[in-house]
């Protein structure tokens, strides 16, 4: 046996543990520093039994007037760029682009990393195109009690409702990526917290 | 069954009784030989109520898990992952390189746990191919670290795992290919079975993963890959004095077998559809024969497959004609046959 085995595997150990705490600490600084992006989501089965309980994430938005669905469907993993811009306390889909300047290019004031696909949904009494966003955000964690008032919440609500829409928070960091801060349901925020 | 200082006990009285050994000697001759290790019942007790305690403390931790705020359920699983690594540590102090090969393969396993913990606690969002990727290197870097075959056979089972996350056919990138070398080379070193075992595997699986990019490709691919497992089974034949040698040589051989045979249905017709029937005979009657000779059961026992699969496809395919099948039977009958004739005759010279 070797002698210096026991302070190996302590440094291994070691290692790998400061290694998974720098993970979450750069995660929550890019987290903090990103800037804060609210997308409309609808309400889809909330719950895992393997992963745990939490809400799944849809951010599906109808298209503006005159807005025509994008002409390829993109997933987060093929790597475009979507332009994002404010508009009534939350932010729209304008484009999906290969790059960031693409994206950038049609009017939008904030790019991030993800892809989009289009569908027809009833918005109230009229069918309509809407998008689908998929940048890489598709769950929120929560214990079940958390959980399930939001899943009611979510669905207590119609798309084209007037109640106020249910909202993603993510904050969208300097590298294009989206991460998770909080949900918005029924008018009530609840962030992501150490705690 | 009975252990071999028994088996050579009885050996050794037969070969007192005709004269080979002085009876003097027999004390002496057995013991060179240690009893194998033994695990009494307090010990196998011991055992199973350290494992109920641990499934009841998992059990009671995930109970409560939605209760338990972020940080201390971070917290905990790093505890966790430290007490398990710190038991390795101490074990190794204690010389007891059992117990410390199994906590540092526990530990591994809670790592990865761990970061998929992690992502679900914080809600960062990742990718399970590169989560599934790290933890296996995590598992690789204790297995070096520790010295640890089941630590290292982790690391194989993750990354191979994560070959197969996410997107397997868009993906262009294949670590197990790399890995497994490795794996094969640390169970040299060590002369571990378990790795062995688990390192053949594994470069089976990285070489049919390759595969997958060069789809295109099609049997041409398969039959390069049966030809390198069939050149390092040649190899580890070389080598086949070492245990782990003989470990590689039978999955080698499974694995040639097994891309030889697959290669057989990727639109092959005509005449390469029967040659190809005709080689699958020839090679699976070559694996028996080198199975037997090498006294390889596993060999053998691929061999008997593989000759048995070949039979089931032939008789699948019978629209070359059952005349065909029949001609077919008969020149692989007449091949084994002369081969058989050859090598007696060579033995007996």
């Amino acid at each position: 046996m070797i002698r210096a085995l026991p302070i190996r595997i302590i440094a291994a150990a070691a290692i790998l543990v400061l290694l998974l705490v720098g993970v979450v600490v750069s995660e929550n600084r890019a987290r903090a520093a990103g800037r804060e992006v609210l997308l409309p989501m609808e309400a889809v089965d909330p719950r895992n039994l393997l992963t745990g309980h939490y809400v799944a994430l849809q951010l599906t938005q109808q298209l503006g007037p005159g807005q025509a669905c994008p002409k390829q469907t993109w997933g987060y993993k093929e790597g475009g760029w979507l332009g994002l811009k404010p508009a009534d306390g939350h932010h729209r889909f304008v484009a999906v682009a290969q790059t960031r300047q693409a994206a950038l290019s049609g009017g939008a004031d904030v790019a991030v990393r993800g892809g989009v696909y289009c569908s027809r949904m009833a918005f109230g009494d009229t069918q309509t195109d809407a998008v689908t966003l998929d940048i890489g955000v598709d769950r929120f964690h929560a214990d079940q009690d958390e959980a399930l008032a939001i899943e009611k919440a979510l669905r207590a609500r119609r798309p084209g409702d007037a109640s106020p829409p249910a909202l993603v928070v993510v904050s969208v960091g300097q590298d294009g990526r989206a991460r998770l801060k909080g949900l918005v349901v029924g008018g009530k925020r609840t962030d992501l917290t150490w705690w | 069954m009975a252990s071999y200082k028994a088996r050579l006990a009885r050996d050794v009285d037969d070969w007192i009784a005709a004269g080979l050994v002085p009876a003097e000697n027999r004390q002496a001759i057995l013991d060179r030989v240690s009893d194998g290790r033994r695990i009494d019942a307090s010990a196998a007790l011991a055992v199973i109520g350290a494992l109920l305690l641990g499934a009841a403390a998992i059990a009671f931790v995930a109970a409560n898990w939605g209760a338990i705020p972020r940080f201390p359920r971070f917290g905990l699983i790093l505890g966790l992952f430290l007490a398990v690594a710190g038991g390795a540590a101490w074990a190794a102090k204690a010389r007891r390189p059992l117990l410390t090969n199994t906590l540092l393969g526990v530990a591994a396993l809670v790592y990865a746990a761990a970061i998929g913990l992690t992502g679900q606690i914080f809600d960062i969002a990742g990718d399970p191919q590169r989560a599934l990727r790290s933890a296996g290197l995590a598992a690789g870097l204790l297995a070096l670290a520790g010295r640890s075959s089941a630590a290292g056979v982790v690391a194989l089972a993750l990354l191979g795992f994560g070959e197969f996350a996410g997107e397997f056919d868009g993906g262009t990138s294949r670590w197990l290919i790399f890995a497994a070398p490795v794996g094969m080379a640390l169970a040299w070193l060590w002369t571990s079975k378990p790795l062995a075992h688990a390192s053949s595997l594994a470069l089976i699986v990285g070489l049919f993963a390759v595969m997958a990019i060069y789809e295109r490709w099609g049997a041409t691919s398969l039959l390069a890959g049966a030809a390198v497992l069939a050149g390092l089974a040649a190899l580890a034949r070389q080598l086949s004095e070492r245990a782990t040698a003989q470990i590689h040589l039978a999955w080698f051989v499974w694995g040639a077998l097994l891309f030889y045979g697959l290669a057989g249905f990727d639109e092959m017709q005509g005449g390469y559809l029967i040659a190809h029937r005709a080689g699958w005979l020839v090679i699976s009657a070559g694996a028996v024969a080198l199975g037997m000779h090498e006294r390889q059961g596993m060999v053998t026992a691929a061999g008997v497959v593989s000759m048995i699969a070949a039979v089931c496809a032939i008789l699948f395919d019978l629209g070359l004609g059952l005349m065909t099948a029949a001609g077919l039977f008969a020149v692989c009958a007449l091949i084994a046959l002369v081969a058989g004739g050859l090598t007696r005759r060579r033995a007996k010279a």
